[in-house]
């Protein structure tokens, strides 16, 4: 017998050995219902299926017995009705004058406690909820004889039409020096559109909400302010005398960074967006065209303006336009001087350290805006 | 070695010189700015009394002056400044103007002037237009000679000038107006074709008020009227000179009912309605010959035929597409386009006369309306709405519209109206009985 069959012998015997004792063919009982049974005696049961008696029924059920009805009429009685007594109420006699109360002398409030520091103010966080605004109509707009792009409120009665908002003043005796007396003024009534009899009359009830607005944005960050940039440091690694007497040459020939900016940049920086707008602001509230001509609305002149250093014109001329004929173009240059003259003659409110940089301003008057639509 | 040192060399010698060289500042160039938003209001202007050297010709200076305020005023484009507010006066017509007194009070303009009367007794108005913020004149002085009962033409010359230098657009102050006066009670109207300044002074009446006129149109140069009449128990079409209140009836085929004329630009030729067997058509003739053409010869009603200015098309009313719409054609006659698309029904269109609009009347959810529209019909306005308005006609200048508004009820009263294409300034205009039906002459010669 060779090795192989002994293996061979051993290992099926191992395996028969296994299957036998090692439980491979024993299985769990199959699962099965359990249903508890209780035992009763015979006395019981015959209880259980014992017919039930009915119940005893009556039938001898009198009825009741209807109640006695008087038709006859009332008695009314012969009596008349007396009449009721109407007396005067007694007057009562003057009460008594009230008597005088007693009056003591109001105490003044006692001195509020002052505190000479201020109190601390937490600003709200950024995320703090907002509140819806409230649901409104939108503004129509109203019929009056100006026409801006910013609507105006009817001004007080007292006071005076001017571009400019200015509170009524009044000489203050107590003062060192007279204060000028001024009157009020306050810029003419204006809507925001031409509003014709057919437009539809506004509608009481609101026909949509509000939507609450979104955050405004930030401010705009200032403009960049020209300054004189530091020179960079010279590269050292390299530096051999050749380098040194280029950067000499450049320095000769175009000048320094520092230098530089210094010697061409006019007086103060350039004018800041807002500064530019109030300019902007200023001008076309006197820009009227309400008296052009349609061919006039046309035209798009550009007027170079020079200013003095307090902000008034000192020259005025036409440098192009487009967008009309002769006459129109004529008209249209014609109006916009008058902007500037009208809304300059006491001076442009500009920064006079930026003088170099509104000396000459080119405006360009462009009146697509405002032609009939 | 020779080389770096020839090179340091011309680098010292520019060194120094950059140094020793005054620094010439560079300028920053023009601020530039847009201004793309205006303001619309009337100008602020003043206009003296005109100076005069007699009492009689004061009197008529203040009147002028009265006049032309009145006629800037009303258009809606200017205001005038009150007499109580002036700085200065205006005491010679020579004198220089103190530009400073007027700019303090705002006027924008002003407006000076002189009366006279000379040896042959006529008037003669001289004037000048000033902008006072600019100091310098508009345009240059005139003087305008003329009988002493004509003061208002004059003035109402003097007008259309100041508002034609200021505003670039001619005038429409000399002028007058065609219409249908009217008196009587609703049921039993009398009409009568009457003529006025187009302010409302100086009303004529053309005809009696024995049979219905309706619808005058002036020609072109403002001498002759058509207008319609229901003299012979039809509608017939007549022809009025103005000057010498003379009048036929146009030689239309007999039989028929033939209304609503309009002249051509070359006063020749007249569109008009010719209705025959129930259908409405346009035919044009020439007044000369009497020889007429049809334009149309469409199953629906074709009406209300306006010339454009240069006379090479017509726009119309139909109701070929089922309600009455507006169309343009050739003036020769041909194919039709339509251009009006909005909900409602379109009528009475009249061609502006600058060529660029068409006004109409709009009835629309019960209500009438004047209104423009653009050629193509884009960009329509509405400008009025009422009970009933119609029949718009174009001042001279195509900027003011005049047009019939009517009142509602058994007592209601049909007048007259205007108001700006902007849909601004809508005022009544004055004429002292019933009107309707006006039409708008061009400016008188």
């Amino acid at each position: 017998m060779n090795t192989g069959q002994i293996i061979s012998g051993a290992g099926h015997l191992a395996l028969i050995g296994w299957a036998l004792f090692g439980g491979v063919f024993k299985s769990e009982p199959l699962p099965f219902e359990v249903t508890e049974v209780t035992a009763i005696s015979g006395d019981e049961y015959a209880a259980l299926v014992a017919p039930q008696s009915a119940p005893e029924t009556a039938v001898d059920v009198t009825s009741p017995e209807a109640p006695d009805i008087d038709d006859s009429a009332p008695d009314l009685g012969s009596g008349t009705d007396v009449q009721p007594e109407v007396a005067q109420p007694d007057v009562a006699a003057t009460p008594p004058p009230d008597e005088r109360p007693e009056v003591t002398e109001v105490m003044p409030p006692a001195d509020a406690e002052v505190s000479d520091e201020p109190p601390e103010i937490t600003p709200p966080s950024e995320d703090v909820a907002v509140l819806a605004p409230e649901v409104a109509p939108e503004a129509q707009p109203r019929e009056a004889d100006r026409v801006a792009p910013e609507p105006v409120a009817q001004p007080e009665p007292d006071a005076q039409i001017d571009d400019i908002v200015q509170p009524e003043t009044v000489p203050d005796e107590a003062a060192e020096t007279p204060r000028e007396e001024t009157d009020a003024t306050a810029p003419e009534e204006a809507t925001t559109e031409i509003v014709t009899e057919a437009e539809e009359p506004a509608q009481a009830a609101p026909s949509k909400s509000l939507r609450p607005q979104t955050r405004p944005e930030r401010p705009a960050e200032p403009e960049p302010v020209e300054t004189a940039q530091p020179q960079e440091p010279a590269e050292t690694e390299t530096q051999t005398d050749e380098s040194a007497v280029n950067d000499a040459l450049a320095e000769a020939l175009g000048g320094g960074g520092a230098s530089e900016t210094e010697t061409s940049t006019p007086s103060g920086p350039p004018l800041t967006r807002g500064e530019k707008d109030a300019l902007r602001v200023a001008v076309k509230q006197c820009w009227n065209v309400g008296s052009l001509s349609t061919d006039a609305l046309q035209v798009t002149v550009v007027v170079g303006v020079t200013l003095d250093a307090d902000g008034k014109p000192t020259s005025i001329q036409q440098l192009s336009a487009t967008g009309g004929s002769g006459g129109a173009v004529s008209k249209a240059y014609e109006a916009a001087r008058r902007a500037v003259l009208r809304c300059g003659a006491k001076g442009f409110d500009l920064p006079r350290d930026k003088y170099d940089h509104w000396r000459d301003i080119e405006m360009t008057f462009n009146p697509e805006k405002m032609r009939i639509k | 070695m020779m080389r770096q040192f020839l090179t340091l060399l011309t680098a010292a010698t520019l060194l120094a010189a950059s140094v020793t060289t005054p620094v010439v500042a560079q300028s920053p160039g023009p601020l530039r700015i847009e201004i793309d938003e205006g303001v619309i209001e009337p100008l602020p202007y003043a206009v003296p009394d005109f100076v005069a050297d007699t009492d009689a010709a004061a009197e008529l200076g203040r009147n002028i002056s009265r006049v032309i305020a009145a006629d800037l005023s009303g258009t809606g484009l200017f205001r005038e400044l009150p007499k109580d507010a002036f700085i200065s006066q205006i005491t010679s017509f020579a004198s220089p103007v103190q530009y400073a007194d007027w700019k303090a009070i705002n006027a924008q303009a002003l407006i000076t002037g002189a009366v006279s009367v000379d040896g042959n007794g006529r008037l003669v108005v001289q004037f000048r237009v000033y902008d006072v913020f600019a100091g310098q004149e508009l345009g240059q002085g005139l003087q305008l000679t003329g009988t002493q009962d004509g003061w208002r033409r004059m003035a109402h010359k003097v007008a259309d000038q100041v508002y034609s230098r200021i505003t670039g657009e001619g005038g429409y102050f000399d002028s007058r107006v065609v219409f249908v006066a009217e008196t009587g009670p609703k049921d039993q109207r009398a009409k009568r074709l009457a003529i006025m300044d187009y302010d409302g002074a100086n009303v004529k009446y053309l005809t009696d008020s024995s049979s219905i006129v309706l619808a005058p149109r002036f020609s072109p140069k403002g001498d002759r009227i058509l207008y319609t009449s229901y003299e012979t128990g039809e509608p017939r079409i007549y022809e009025l000179n103005i000057g010498s209140v003379t009048r036929r009836v146009l030689p239309t085929q007999a039989g028929t009912m033939s209304f609503a004329p309009r002249f051509g630009p070359d006063g020749q030729t007249v569109v008009y309605s010719q209705a025959q067997g129930g259908n409405t058509d346009l035919f044009s003739m020439n007044i000369a010959t009497g020889a007429s053409n049809r334009l149309t010869s469409a199953p629906s009603i074709e009406t209300a035929p306006s010339f454009s200015p240069d006379g090479s098309q017509i726009v119309f009313e139909s109701d070929r597409s089922g309600s009455p719409q507006l169309y343009v054609m050739p003036s020769g006659g041909g194919e039709a386009r339509r251009i009006s698309f909005g909900q409602g029904r379109y009528g009475t269109p009249v061609w502006s006369p600058r060529g660029d609009l068409v006004a109409f009347t709009k009835q629309s959810k019960g209500r009438f309306h004047i209104g423009v529209m653009r050629l193509d019909g884009s960009e329509e306005r509405l400008l009025t709405a009422s009970f009933l308005d119609e029949g718009p006609t174009w001042s001279p200048n195509g900027r003011v519209i005049m047009f019939t508004r009517e009142t509602q009820g058994a007592s209601g009263k049909a007048s007259l109206y205007s108001v700006d294409i902007s849909g601004r300034n809508l005022k009544p205009v004055q004429t002292g009985t019933g009107a309707s039906d006006p039409a708008w002459s061009p400016l008188q010669q």
